[in-house]
C-alpha cells in the first residue's frame, strides 16, 4: 500500500517537469563537457520539491516513446526545486547521462516529448517549428509556465507585457514594453529576475500604501465577519439544543427553559457552591490538615529510591 | 627565540582574541540595552518570560570576539548559535509557539459573544497605519510590511513575517515588537482614558454564557477551514493555532495539549528568545533603520489601540442599549495576550470596582491573534 502511495507521489512529481527551452542550431552557443556544440533541450522542474528525472524517457517520435531512457542512479538527474537540466541532442549516449541517442533536424520541424518512467504517460511535449535560426533558442515565455498560467496572467495582470504566446524566440531583442532583452539562457532561468516583481508593482502603483491597507483590512474583516456569522448561528443552535434537552429531561415548559443555557457559568458556579455549603459543608472543623510532611505518594519505579540503591552482593 | 619573548608574544596574541581588544562603542551600547531588558524584567516584571531570554541573548550576541573562523557568532554558518537560529530564519519556531498558544487559549469568551471578533479585526489598523508610515519613511514595500506587523503585537507573527519579507530587519523588528508588548501597560491606559467618556467606562456587559464542548470543538475546525481557505498564506500560523486549540478542546488528547502548552512552548520560547536576542550583534543592529523601526513600532501600537477603542464606540451606535460594549475592551484587540486584556480589567476596575472586564476583553484579545495572523498572511501573499 505504502509502496503504491510512494510510487504515486513519484509519478505525480515527475509530471511537474517541463520542456523549457530548446536550441536546434548551435553554432556559437553553449558547449558540452567535450567542448562540442550540439542542439540542446532544457528541462525545468516547476515543483517546490526535488524531482528525479532518471528513468523517464525523451523522444522525438510519439510512436517510440522509449527512444532515450534517462539513466537511473545518477545524482545529477535529481533536479532541485525550480531548477534545470540540459540534454545534448548529439546522438552520442555513451558520452554520459545527458547525451541523447538522437539529434534534432535543423531543416524540418522537430517534435520533442518527455515520457514518464512507465513509457506511456506523456509528461510534456513541444513541436519546434521548422526554420529555426542559428543560435536562437525557442523557449517558454516564463520558466515552467503552461497555457493556463499564461491565460491567468493575461486576464488578471494588466501590467503583463510578455504577449499572448507561450513559446517565444530568445533572439536577444527587447520586446515592446519590456526593459529586458530575451537572451538565450541554457541551464538558467528564461527570464532572469533581478528584482521582486510583486514588490516593484506595489512600489509603482501603491506608493502611499492605501490600496494595501484597504485590501488587507477588508480581508481581515471578511475573515472575522464570516467567523462571526458562523458562530452566531452555531451558538444559537447550541443554546436551542440545550434548552430542548432541559425540557425533555426535567419537563420544563418553554418559558422556563428560556432561562436555561443563556446563563453564564458564574451563576452555575454560585448555585453549585450554595448547594455544597447547604448540604455537607456545614461544620466548624476543616477537613484538611496542614502539615509539613509530604503526603502525596506518587509511586513510580522510576523515582523509587529502593530501586536506585546499589545492591550489595549477598554472601 | 628565547623563552621569554615567546611567552610575551603568546600573551599578546591571546590578548587580541579577548573581548576587550575587540570591543567597539556599539557593543557597549547593546550590552547596556541587554542589561536594561534584564533589569526591567526582574525589577518591574515587564514580560519576564520574554525579556530575560532576549536580554541575556543580547549580552551573548554582543560579546566582541576576533573573527578568526572560530565559529562563534550567530551569523557564522555552522556555529551552535547559528544552528539554533535556523528556527528563526527558516520560520519554524513561530508556528510551534502558535501551537502552544492554541493549546492554552480558551476561546469561549469569543464563542459566547462572537461580535467581539470584529474588535480584533479593527485593531489591525495598527499594522497598516505603520505600513503607510514606513513607506513615507522610505522603506521598500516588503520592508514596510514586515515593520507594520509590529502593530499586530504578536512576537511570533512578527518574526515569521519579517524572516520571509525582510530578513535583514528581523532583529530590530522582533526586539521592537517584544519591547512594546512589554510596554503595553505604559502605552495603552492614557489612550484609553483619553478616548472614552466616564459613562462609557462604566458600561456593564452581560456575563458570557456557558459554552458547550461541542461548540468549543467546532471552533478550531471551522476557524481553520474558513480563515485558511480565504488566506492560505496564513496556514503555518493559523494551522498550528487551531490545531493546538483542538488538542485542548477535544478532551481526549490531554497529554498532547499539556506538552504543547507546557514543555514545548517553553522550549521554543527559550530558543527563540535567546537567538533573537543574540541576533542583535552591534555590527548588524545599530543602524538608522533600527531606530526608525523603533519609532514606527511605537506609532503602530498607538494606532492599533486607538482603532480598537474607536471601533467599539462606533459599533455601539448600532447596538441595543443592553447589548452595548464597554470601549475599555477595545484596546484588547491588540493581541498582546493576555496583557492588553488585563489592562482593560484594571482600568475598568478603576472606574467601577465591581465591573470585571477580563473575560470580555479576552474575546477581542484572541480575535486579535487570528486577525494579525490573517493580516500577516495577506502581506506575505502580496509581497513575498
Amino acid at each position: 500500500m505504502l509502496f503504491v502511495l510512494l510510487m504515486g507521489v513519484q509519478a505525480q512529481r515527475a509530471t511537474s517537469l517541463k520542456i523549457n527551452e530548446v536550441l536546434v542550431i548551435n553554432q556559437d552557443n553553449f558547449m558540452d563537457d567535450y567542448g562540442k556544440k550540439h542542439p540542446w533541450i532544457e528541462i525545468y522542474n516547476s515543483s517546490p520539491g526535488t524531482v528525479d528525472i532518471g528513468g523517464c524517457f525523451l523522444t522525438t517520435d510519439m510512436n517510440n516513446p522509449k527512444m532515450y531512457p534517462i539513466p537511473k542512479g545518477d545524482v545529477l538527474t535529481k533536479i532541485k526545486p525550480r531548477q534545470h537540466v540540459l540534454f545534448w541532442a548529439d546522438n552520442k549516449p555513451s558520452r554520459g547521462t545527458f547525451h541523447l541517442s538522437f539529434t534534432l533536424d535543423p531543416e524540418k520541424s522537430n517534435f520533442v516529448a518527455l515520457f514518464n518512467s512507465d513509457g506511456r504517460a506523456l509528461i510534456d511535449s513541444i513541436t519546434i517549428p521548422a526554420g529555426q535560426r542559428v543560435d536562437i533558442s525557442y523557449g517558454l515565455i516564463q520558466d515552467g509556465w503552461d497555457q493556463k498560467r499564461l491565460n491567468e496572467e493575461l486576464q488578471l495582470n494588466s501590467l503583463y507585457k510578455g504577449g499572448d504566446k507561450l513559446w517565444v524566440y530568445y533572439d536577444g531583442t527587447v520586446p515592446a514594453g519590456m526593459n529586458r532583452a530575451r537572451e538565450v539562457t541554457p541551464s538558467s532561468n528564461n527570464v532572469i529576475l533581478d528584482s521582486n516583481e510583486k514588490v516593484e508593482n506595489f512600489k509603482e502603483n501603491d506608493s502611499t500604501g492605501v490600496t494595501m491597507t484597504i485590501t488587507a483590512m477588508s480581508v481581515v474583516f471578511i475573515a472575522l465577519i464570516i467567523l462571526y456569522f458562523v458562530f452566531k448561528y452555531v451558538g444559537k443552535t447550541a443554546v436551542n439544543l440545550s434548552r430542548k434537552r432541559a425540557m425533555k429531561a426535567s419537563g420544563l415548559s418553554k418559558e422556563q427553559a428560556k432561562e436555561v443555557a443563556s446563563e453564564s457559568g458564574e451563576i452555575y458556579a454560585a448555585i453549585a457552591m450554595a448547594i455544597y455549603e447547604a448540604t455537607d459543608a456545614v461544620h466548624d472543623d476543616e477537613n484538611t490538615v496542614l502539615t509539613i510532611k509530604n503526603v502525596a505518594r506518587n509511586y513510580s519505579p522510576w523515582s523509587s529510591k529502593i530501586y536506585s540503591l546499589r545492591e550489595l552482593p549477598k554472601k | 627565540m628565547n623563552f621569554l619573548s615567546f611567552l610575551t608574544e603568546n600573551l599578546e596574541t591571546f590578548l587580541t582574541y579577548t573581548g576587550f581588544a575587540n570591543a567597539t562603542p556599539g557593543h557597549v551600547v547593546m550590552i547596556i540595552v541587554g542589561l536594561t531588558f534584564i533589569y526591567l524584567a526582574i525589577a518591574h516584571e515587564f514580560e519576564p518570560m520574554l525579556l530575560i531570554p532576549i536580554g541575556f541573548g543580547i549580552l551573548i550576541g554582543n560579546i566582541p570576539f576576533k573573527d578568526a573562523g572560530l565559529q562563534l557568532g550567530i551569523y557564522e554558518e555552522g556555529s551552535v548559535l547559528n544552528i539554533l537560529y535556523q528556527g528563526v530564519t527558516q520560520g519554524w519556531y513561530p508556528p510551534l509557539i502558535f501551537l502552544g498558544i492554541g493549546a492554552m487559549t480558551d476561546f469561549s469568551a469569543l464563542i459566547s459573544n462572537p461580535k467581539l471578533m470584529l474588535i480584533g479585526a479593527a485593531a489591525q489598523f495598527g499594522i497598516f497605519g505603520a505600513y503607510i508610515l514606513a513607506l513615507t519613511f522610505g522603506f521598500e514595500p516588503n520592508q514596510a510590511g514586515a515593520i507594520g506587523i509590529i502593530g499586530g503585537a504578536d512576537g511570533p507573527t512578527a518574526i515569521f513575517l519579517s524572516s520571509k519579507l525582510a530578513p535583514n530587519l528581523m532583529g530590530a523588528i522582533a526586539i521592537s515588537a517584544y519591547s512594546y508588548m512589554a510596554l503595553v501597560p505604559v502605552i495603552q491606559p492614557p489612550l484609553m482614558k483619553l478616548l472614552t467618556t466616564n459613562e462609557e467606562r462604566v458600561i456593564r456587559m452581560k456575563p458570557p454564557r456557558a459554552v458547550s464542548q461541542t461548540e468549543k470543538i467546532i471552533f478550531p475546525i471551522t476557524g481553520l477551514l474558513l480563515t485558511c481557505f480565504l488566506v492560505p498564506s496564513g496556514l503555518p500560523l493559523l494551522g498550528m493555532l487551531f490545531f493546538g486549540n483542538l488538542l485542548k478542546e477535544s478532551g481526549v488528547t490531554r497529554r498532547l495539549a499539556e506538552t504543547a502548552r507546557g514543555p514545548l512552548i517553553d522550549t521554543i520560547t527559550i530558543l527563540l528568545g535567546i537567538t533573537v536576542g543574540a541576533s542583535t550583534q552591534a555590527t548588524q543592529f545599530l543602524t538608522w533603520d533600527s531606530i526608525k523601526i523603533f519609532g514606527l513600532g511605537a506609532l503602530s501600537f498607538i494606532i492599533a489601540t486607538t482603532a480598537g477603542v474607536l471601533f467599539v464606540k462606533f459599533f455601539n451606535l448600532f447596538l441595543k442599549k443592553d447589548n452595548k460594549i464597554n470601549p475599555l475592551i477595545g484596546n484588547a484587540g491588540v493581541s498582546a495576550v493576555p496583557d492588553s486584556a488585563r489592562i482593560s480589567q484594571t482600568i475598568g476596575l478603576e472606574y467601577d470596582p465591581t465591573n470585571y472586564l477580563l473575560m470580555h476583553a479576552m474575546g477581542p484579545n484572541v480575535a486579535g491573534v487570528i486577525g494579525s495572523a490573517v493580516a500577516a498572511g495577506v502581506l506575505l501573499g502580496f509581497l513575498s
